[in-house]
């Protein structure tokens, strides 16, 4: 025992000596490379394949990881031998093979088709550290593949940045492709879209319930600007405020209990919120000039809308306790269109300069303003992706009209409404 | 030394319980069935992960006392007594941008068969005085000259973007500068180690803009043997964003053996941020 | 008898006034004011006088001012990002106003409309402050209030789609339409 002691000494001594021994410090601040090398491998069958449906994952999965900006995709062409192997399992992967291609993450996945019964399973796996960063199973119909792509591409996101992507979410908007402007829906990547309303007159300016599979919309069908609502799986549609004059630009607070809007009632715009029974709560704005356009922030304490109260339309932040108005933009001759992002951190908007329409950022209290789109035709409607990495846009060059979608920094811009659709005013859902 | 030992041995036999040596003996036995069983079939052999082949701006060799230069530069003739490296053709002036840059030994190769040209390396091949007058002859000639120029702008915009590429990597390409650090104060014409460490593990950390989300630092120590091989790491202090810290744990696994042997076997305090990245 | 020849009158001043109108849309320049318009007006009776034969048909009478108004009234056009009524405006609206107070039964829809700039709610909101400036004049002088109603289509509605000054110039403005 009492040789222990001295022993014991002797150790601490030394590792108190040897990390004393002068390391050198060094500061990296910044990472080498700022794009992951991702190897996305096709879906193997497990099982007799069925054609088309590892093509049609791979072109929806693809669409998302390269609109999310974060990866490089390695080359499929230099994949060697284990891209055509089904092992799943860790130790059934030749790392080594991966690594050598400069991949630093791998995405294997096999699909399996039982009558209509659709099995998909997927992993992410970690190639450094020969860890599985994520692996999902998948059951569906066949008709499920790009939305089962879009639920991995969100779980990705989710194990590489430690929050899940947009992918798998829904976009309304108006399309005028019938000649008159309805109500349609549509996947993230312009996939899927369906038409919702025949009203056969003039739909505007959805905006999704954030607690239920629902939408409101404005539409003149009673021959007067009417708040709609509309629950998206049963199809059941009621006016929710018919006042007299404009019931517009309606949009569902946070939590869902509240939507603010524009009413005319009283012969000039003025924001309200009303209750989602259409009974007005609250008038939020009080003044002789234009009032429109609102838009919450996500703590649902403050509302940015747009007014002309000092002469030209600007963006106004009124705080809906205590109804005071602060002015957000002040370049600029005509801001509309505010969108708070989800994080509270950003608000977009449109500006309009020599006749076009561009989106900029700015801080909520008023600082960094930022151009993020440039160039020809006009750029509006802005609206976050529930987790604000993107942004969602109408685009008219030429009256031609269609949705693009880009990340928030203005990279990464990409159209997704079919060609010729005439397509404008999106809107985000939440997590679908 | 040996007889304490002995003595300290006998001691500690007689604390212990008389069955000690069969429990040793069992235990030892046990011990060895763990690598008899590694081996056998019922665990399957995974190939040991060799680095790949890296690419890294610091070409210089590492030395302990580096004197003042730069880092980056392309070792100078005069300096006789430092290995001389893989230089590229003379007439630096013409392409001041001739690194050390894999894409670019090509540029300077001739095609084989090509028409006796100037020996100039540049492009533009001034036809050479040949008093041929067969017209067939003349225009296969510059049939071949075309090839030629083809190929040589091809070679040229190939070494442009290599040299781009370096240029995005490094600050300023200089090729006249001693080969030392900025603020080298010794005598040997090299880069330093921590330089040169660093330089490579920052080529090994991949994070996007897109992941980030305030403001992570983290810091890590490392020990490297002179060999230049990881020994052990350590996070003195995590970030505290497990995404940040994953993607420097794949850093220091991809950093497991430096490109280069170290003077002597070094340790790292590594600071890592994004200070760089998100002021752009 | 009186009461018919002033209906004829606005009637067929109307007409004329229709004609015109259509031939060409006010200029914002020409600077038209109020009064030019009343000697318009006086300069047009005489020919308008010489008329006489007209049944004294109440019923018909009524139906001949609805039908003047259905007709007769005639667009507003405003300047951009503007809700304010021009001088010109107001002339049109005078006329208007005295079509309506020829036909009391005559119930209206002012619908506010704006060119293809700007933001699709701001114009909604600007399209019903179009309208309702014109109705306000009108009830200035002197028709109902209750026989007025306003609409605004914003932008969605454009009279030329084309993306010109002079379409633009078309599209801003506010119709007058006879409710049935």
């Amino acid at each position: 025992m009492r040789y222990f002691k001295p022993f014991i000494f002797s150790i601490i001594m030394l590792c108190l000596l040897s990390s004393v021994a002068s390391a050198a410090r060094i500061e990296i601040s910044a990472p080498g490379e700022q794009t992951i090398p991702l190897a996305a491998t096709h879906l193997l069958p497990m099982g007799a394949g069925y054609p088309g449906l590892a093509e049609e994952f791979q072109q929806a999965l693809q669409g998302d990881l390269e609109l999310a900006g974060l990866f490089d995709l390695v080359d499929p062409d230099a994949f060697l031998s284990d891209a055509d192997k089904l092992g799943l399992r860790r130790n059934e992967i030749d790392f080594y093979q991966w690594r050598m291609l400069g991949a630093d993450a791998l995405i294997k996945g096999g699909y399996k088709v039982d009558g209509g019964k659709l099995t998909i399973e997927l992993r992410l796996f970690d190639v450094i550290t020969q860890r599985l960063l994520t692996g999902r199973r998948y059951v569906g119909k066949l008709t499920d593949v790009r939305n089962i792509a879009h639920k991995f591409a969100d779980q990705i996101l989710k194990s590489l940045t430690g929050e899940k992507g947009p992918f798998a979410t829904k976009i309304a908007y108006i399309s005028k492709r019938t000649g008159r402007k309805e109500l349609y829906l549509m996947d993230v990547d312009g996939h899927n879209s369906m038409q919702m309303t025949s009203h056969r007159s003039i739909v505007l300016n959805p905006d999704f319930s954030p607690t239920r599979k629902e939408f409101i919309f404005t539409s003149y069908r009673n021959g007067n600007p009417d708040l709609f609502r509309k629950e998206i799986y049963t199809g059941r549609e009621s006016r929710l405020s018919l006042k007299p004059g404009l019931n517009i630009g309606g949009r569902y607070s946070p939590d869902g209990r509240e939507i603010a809007l524009t009413l005319s009632k009283d012969k000039n715009s003025e924001i309200y919120l009303l209750g989602t029974d259409g009974t007005i709560h609250r008038r939020l704005t009080n003044h002789y000039g234009i009032d429109v356009d609102p838009s919450w922030s996500p703590k649902g304490n403050e509302i940015a809308f747009v007014s002309d109260r000092r002469g030209n339309p600007n963006i106004f932040i009124v705080d809906i306790f205590t109804l005071d108005v602060t002015r957000l933009t002040h370049a600029g001759k005509y801001n509309a269109t505010p969108a708070w992002s989800p994080k509270g951190d950003r608000i977009a908007y449109s500006r309009l300069e020599e006749g076009n329409f561009n989106i900029f950022t700015i801080n909520p209290d008023g600082s960094d303003d930022r151009q993020i789109t440039f160039g020809k035709g006009s750029k509006e409607h802005p609206r976050w992706s529930p987790d604000g990495r993107f942004l969602i846009y109408s685009y008219d060059l030429h009256k031609k009209k269609s949705i693009w979608i880009m990340r928030a920094d203005g990279t990464g811009r990409k159209k997704i409404s079919a060609p010729g659709s005439n397509d404008s005013h999106p809107a985000w859902s939440g997590s679908w | 030394m040996k007889s304490s030992r002995k003595q300290r041995w006998q001691q500690l036999q007689s604390v212990f319980e008389p069955g000690f040596k069969q429990m040793l003996l069992a235990s030892i036995l046990i011990h060895l069935l763990v690598p008899i069983l590694y081996y056998s079939p019922l665990f399957p052999q995974r190939e040991i992960v060799k680095p790949p082949v890296y690419r890294v701006n610091l070409v210089n060799k590492i030395v302990k006392n580096p004197q003042a230069g730069r880092p980056e530069a392309t070792v100078v003739k005069k300096k006789t007594k430092v290995k001389p490296k893989a230089k590229p053709k003379p007439k630096p002036k013409v392409k001041p941008k001739a690194k050390p840059i894999p894409a670019k030994p090509k540029a300077v190769k001739p095609k084989p068969k090509a028409v006796p040209v100037k020996p100039k390396p540049k492009p533009k091949p001034k036809p050479v005085v040949s008093q041929v007058q067969d017209k067939v002859r003349e225009s296969a000639l510059d049939k071949m000259r075309a090839k030629v120029a083809a190929q040589a702008h091809k070679d040229k915009i190939a070494a442009l973007k290599a040299a781009a590429l370096a240029e995005s990597l490094i600050e300023s390409p200089i090729v006249d500068a001693p080969v030392g650090m900025a603020d080298g104060k010794g005598d040997e014409a090299g880069v330093s180690a921590i330089a040169s460490v660093q330089e490579f593990i920052q080529q090994q950390w991949v994070f996007s803009e897109y992941q980030a989300a305030g403001k992570p630092e983290a810091e890590v120590k490392m020990a490297y043997n002179r060999e230049g091989t990881l020994l052990h790491y350590k996070f003195i202090k995590k970030s505290g964003n497990s995404v940040f810290d994953e993607s420097l744990t794949r850093a220091i696994v991809k950093s497991k053996h430096l490109p280069q042997a170290l003077p002597e076997a070094m340790e790292f305090e590594i600071v890592f941020n994004l200070k760089d990245m998100l002021d752009k | 008898m009186k009461k018919t020849t002033i209906t004829v009158m606005v009637m067929l001043f109307a007409m004329s006034l229709l004609v015109s109108g259509c031939a060409k849309t006010p200029a914002k320049d020409e600077g038209l004011t109020e009064e030019t318009t009343k000697v318009e007006l006086k300069q047009q009776q005489p020919a308008v006088v010489v008329e006489k034969d007209v049944k004294d048909d109440a019923a018909a009478l009524a139906r001949a001012a609805e039908l003047a108004a259905a007709n007769g009234l005639v667009r507003i056009q405003f300047d951009f990002d503007q809700y304010v009524l021009t001088d010109v405006a107001k002339a049109v609206l005078v006329v208007n106003g005295e079509l309506l107070t020829a036909a009391p039964a005559v119930k209206i829809l002012i619908e506010g409309h704006c060119d293809e700039r700007g933001s699709d709610e701001y114009n909604l909101a600007l399209g019903e402050k179009r309208a309702l400036a014109a109705k306000s004049y009108l009830v200035s002088l002197g028709v109902g209030a209750d026989r007025m109603s306003v609409i605004s289509y914003g932008e969605e509605m454009p009279i030329d789609p084309a993306s010109t000054k002079a379409a633009w110039a078309q599209n801003r403005r506010a119709n007058f339409k006879v409710k049935r």
